[in-house]
C-alpha cells in the first residue's frame, strides 16, 4: 500500500539523526513483601474483592460453597478441565462432551453447596448461556502480590467471554503462583502469551465516570472473588 | 475551523453548575493521584525511566513501528497505515460497508474523538455506539469529552438523571447505580448484536505485537471480545519497545490518571481468536494514525509532546482547566497538554489561543509522569506562533515601545525604585479602603476580574536598610 511508504518514510526522515540515547537496562526497583498473601489480601480487599483462604484441609469445598452462597449462583461454570488436577479437585463428568472442546463444563448446585466429588455436566458455548450463569470459575496463571491481581489468559479450549459475561467470576490463585510485584511478571514471568489475550484483573468492573462516584459493576463482573489453594 | 478559547471564558466562569462540577470532581482527582504518588519512594526514578524509554523510542519510531508490524501480521492481525485521520475513517467505514456491518460498539478512544470517527460514521449511516459511561453519556448529549479520562466531568449527576429519562425512558431517580445499571442494560444489548467492535490502544509492545488497553468498566474486553471484527486505532507514538516496560508505563499511567493502584483489566491483545480458543474476533485490525504525529516528531525539541501517554493529571492540576473546563478549549485535546497538543497537530491558525491560554505556573510539569517541559514547550509555540504572525501584526509597535521602556526600568536600580515609589504612591492614591479594582484602558481588561493586589507599603530596600539600623 502506498501510504505505508509514505508514512515511514516520513518518520524516518523526522528521526533521522536523531540522539534518543540508550534504552534503560535495568528496571527500578518494586516492592517486595515479607508477607505476600496478606499483601495481596489487603490489595484485592481493598478494591472490593472477597478473598478466601483455601488452603487447610477441607477448606477448599467449604470455600466454593461460600461463594457460591455469597454469589447467589445456583449454576456454575468451569473453564477447563485442566484446573481440577491443578487445584486437587475430586470430579467426575458425563461421557457425552469428553474430547470435545465447544463445550462448557457445568456444574448445579441446587443447594448452594459443593461435595466432592464434582458432579460435571457439558453445555453448549454461547454467549446467552453464559450471559445468563451466574458464576464463572477460572484458574490464576499469576497474583500479583503488589496490587492484587490476578493474571487470566485465554488459550485452547477457552474463550474471551468466558469470564467477562457472567455477572460473578472466581478466580483459584495457588500460593505457588503468587508473585511479588508486577516488574517480576513482566521482566520474568511474562515470557511469552500462550493465548491472544491475557488480562490483569484487579477487583470488580468499575467506573466514576459520574462525580466521581465509584459505582461498582458496570459492563463485567459485580462480584469477584478469589480462593487461594495450596 | 479555528478553535478559540477567550471567547469562551465569560461564559464557562459564569456557568453555576459548571463551576460546581470542575470544583468538585477535579479536586478529588487530584487529591487521589497526590497521596498514590506519594506512597511511591521512587517515583522520580520511575517517571524517569518512562521518559528515557519514550525519548529512545521516537528517536527509532520507523524501526519500532515495523518490528510491530511484523509481530501483528505473523499472529494474523493486520496493520493499516493511515496518513490522515480521512484515511483511518474511510478504512473503518470501507470495512464497516464490505461485511455489510451497521452497527459498531466503540469503547474510548481520544483517537477516534480527534479523527472524528462518530460523526463520519454517522454520515456513512453506520451506527457507532459509545460503551464507556462518560463516553455514552456525552454521545446521548450530543455533547463532546471535556476531558480525557473523565469525558462526562462537566455534568451533575442530576443532569445525567435527567438525560436519562429524557432520551433512555428511566424511571426517574438521581443514584449513581441505578445510571449506571440501566446503562450497562442497554450496552449489553449492543454488546451482544453489533458485529464490529472499535477499541483505542494505551501501548503497543515492538518485541511482541500486544497491544495494551487500560480500563476499569469492562467495555473495552468487551468491546474486543464479542463482536467478529475488532478494529484498534492507535497513534503511531503508542508503540513501546519492551513488554518489561510496561510495569513502569502501567504504575506511572495509572496513578497520575485515577490514583489507583491498578485498574479493575488491563487487556493484552496479541491478534484475533487462535483457531483452537472457544471465542474472540476472527478478524483484527491494527490502525496506525499519523494525522500529523511526524511532524512533531522533526522537532528535536517539541518531540517530547509524543512522550504523553494521556493520564489527565495535568489536566486536573492546571488553574486554567480547573476554571474553564474542557469545552472552552474548542479542540479535542484540553487543558495543558491540549495547549501544546492542538496547535502543533493542526496549525497555528487553526488554534491561535491555545498556547496562550496558560500561566506557565508549571504545575502542569511538576506532575507529568514522562516529565513533558510543558511549559517551555508553550513559550517555544508562543515564538512560533508570533513569528508567524509578524508580518501583519499590528499592536507589535507599542508592545515593544512598554517592553523596551520596562527593560530600561529593570536594569537601573535608580530607576526601578523611582518605578516603584511612584507605583506605590498611586496605588495609596488610587485604592478606596485598601483596595483598588479598577485601572485606566487598556489595563483595564485585567482589572476588570480581580483587585490590583495590595502593594507593601515599603520597599525591600527599604526594609532591608532598616534591618541594617
Amino acid at each position: 500500500m502506498g501510504s505505508r511508504s509514505v508514512m515511514l518514510d516520513r518518520i524516518r526522515r523526522a528521526c533521522a539523526g536523531a540522539d534518543g540515547g540508550e534504552l534503560p537496562s535495568r528496571l527500578p526497583d518494586f516492592p517486595n513483601y515479607s508477607d505476600p498473601v496478606a499483601q495481596f489480601r489487603q490489595e484485592f480487599e481493598a478494591v472490593g474483592g472477597v478473598f478466601l483462604d483455601g488452603r487447610g484441609s477441607g477448606q477448599l469445598a467449604e470455600s466454593l460453597s461460600t461463594v457460591i452462597r455469597d454469589s447467589d449462583s445456583t449454576q456454575v461454570y468451569w473453564e477447563s478441565e485442566a484446573m481440577f488436577p491443578k487445584y486437587s479437585i475430586p470430579y467426575q463428568r458425563d461421557k457425552a462432551g469428553q474430547g470435545s472442546v465447544k463445550l462448557l463444563l457445568y456444574s448445579r448446585h441446587p443447594d448452594l453447596k459443593v461435595e466432592f466429588p464434582l458432579s460435571l455436566e457439558s453445555r453448549p458455548y454461547g454467549k446467552s448461556a453464559l450471559a445468563e450463569s451466574s458464576l464463572s470459575i477460572s484458574p490464576a496463571r499469576f497474583g500479583i502480590a503488589e496490587t492484587g491481581t490476578i493474571v487470566h489468559e485465554v488459550g485452547p479450549g477457552i474463550g474471551r467471554l468466558f469470564s467477562l459475561l457472567p455477572p460473578a467470576r472466581l478466580a483459584l490463585l495457588s500460593e505457588r503462583d503468587l508473585i511479588m510485584n508486577s516488574a517480576e511478571f513482566f521482566a520474568d514471568r511474562l515470557a511469552e502469551q500462550r493465548g491472544s489475550v491475557l488480562t490483569l484483573i484487579t477487583g470488580p468492573s468499575r467506573t466514576a465516570d459520574i462525580e466521581k462516584t465509584l459505582v461498582v459493576g458496570v459492563h463485567g463482573p459485580t462480584k469477584m472473588f478469589v480462593i487461594l489453594t495450596p | 475551523m479555528r478553535a478559540k478559547i477567550n471567547r469562551n471564558v465569560q461564559a464557562a466562569l459564569a456557568d453555576q453548575q459548571l463551576q460546581k462540577n470542575l470544583r468538585s470532581t477535579l479536586g478529588k482527582s487530584v487529591r487521589m493521584r497526590d497521596e498514590s504518588v506519594a506512597e511511591v519512594p521512587n517515583w522520580e526514578q520511575l517517571t524517569q525511566y518512562a521518559r528515557d524509554v519514550k525519548n529512545q523510542t521516537l528517536s527509532r519510531l520507523d524501526h519500532y513501528l515495523e518490528m510491530l508490524e511484523q509481530k501483528v501480521t505473523a499472529q494474523g492481525g493486520k496493520v493499516i497505515w493511515a496518513e490522515t485521520g480521512q484515511d483511518a475513517v474511510q478504512f473503518i467505514v470501507d470495512l464497516a460497508r464490505q461485511k455489510k456491518i451497521g452497527k459498531l460498539v466503540k469503547s474510548k478512544s481520544m483517537l477516534s474523538e480527534e479523527i472524528h470517527l462518530n460523526s463520519m460514521l454517522e454520515r456513512a449511516r453506520i451506527e457507532s455506539i459509545e460503551t464507556d459511561l462518560g463516553e455514552y453519556i456525552v454521545q446521548l448529549a450530543g455533547e463532546t469529552p471535556s476531558h480525557l479520562l473523565a469525558p462526562a466531568l462537566h455534568k451533575s449527576r442530576q443532569e445525567i438523571a435527567d438525560l436519562f429519562v429524557r432520551e433512555l425512558g428511566m424511571e426517574p431517580s438521581d443514584d449513581v447505580g441505578d445510571i449506571t445499571s440501566t446503562a450497562r442494560r442497554i450496552l449489553r444489548e449492543h454488546f451482544l448484536t453489533a458485529r464490529m467492535g472499535v477499541t483505542g490502544v494505551n501501548f503497543a509492545v515492538a518485541e511482541t505485537g500486544t497491544i495494551v488497553i487500560v480500563e476499569n468498566e469492562g467495555n473495552a474486553r468487551l468491546s474486543a471480545s464479542v463482536p467478529q471484527i475488532h478494529v484498534a486505532l492507535m497513534g503511531i507514538e503508542k508503540v513501546i519497545p519492551r513488554t518489561r516496560d510496561l510495569a513502569v508505563f502501567l504504575k506511572v499511567l495509572i496513578r497520575s490518571a485515577t490514583g489507583q493502584k491498578m485498574t479493575s483489566y488491563v487487556n493484552f491483545i496479541n491478534g484475533p481468536r487462535r483457531s483452537e480458543e472457544l471465542a474472540g474476533p476472527d478478524e483484527y485490525y491494527l490502525v496506525l494514525v499519523d494525522n500529523g504525529r511526524s511532524k512533531i516528531l522533526a522537532d528535536r525539541f517539541l518531540r517530547q509532546t509524543l512522550a504523553c501517554i494521556r493520564c489527565g493529571a495535568c489536566q486536573n492540576i492546571c488553574p486554567v482547566y480547573q476554571r474553564i473546563g474542557g469545552h472552552a478549549y474548542e479542540s479535542t485535546y484540553q487543558g495543558p497538554i491540549g495547549a501544546i497538543l492542538t496547535p502543533q497537530l493542526t496549525s497555528h491558525a487553526a488554534a491561535p489561543e491555545h498556547a496562550f491560554a496558560s500561566s506557565l505556573c508549571g504545575a502542569c510539569q511538576e506532575v507529568c509522569p514522562v516529565k513533558i517541559e510543558i511549559p517551555h514547550i508553550l513559550l517555544k509555540l508562543r515564538e512560533q506562533s508570533q513569528s508567524e504572525k509578524k508580518t501583519k501584526a499590528t499592536h507589535f509597535p507599542l508592545e515593544k515601545l512598554v517592553m523596551g521602556l520596562w527593560a530600561q526600568v529593570m536594569c537601573s536600580p535608580a530607576l526601578y525604585a523611582g518605578f516603584g515609589r511612584w507605583t506605590r504612591r498611586a496605588w495609596r492614591v488610587l485604592g478606596k479602603k485598601g483596595r483598588l479594582s479598577w485601572l485606566w484602558a487598556p489595563l483595564s481588561r485585567w482589572s476588570k476580574h480581580r483587585d490590583v493586589p495590595r502593594l507593601a507599603p515599603r520597599s525591600f530596600r527599604q526594609l532591608y536598610r532598616s534591618l541594617e539600623e
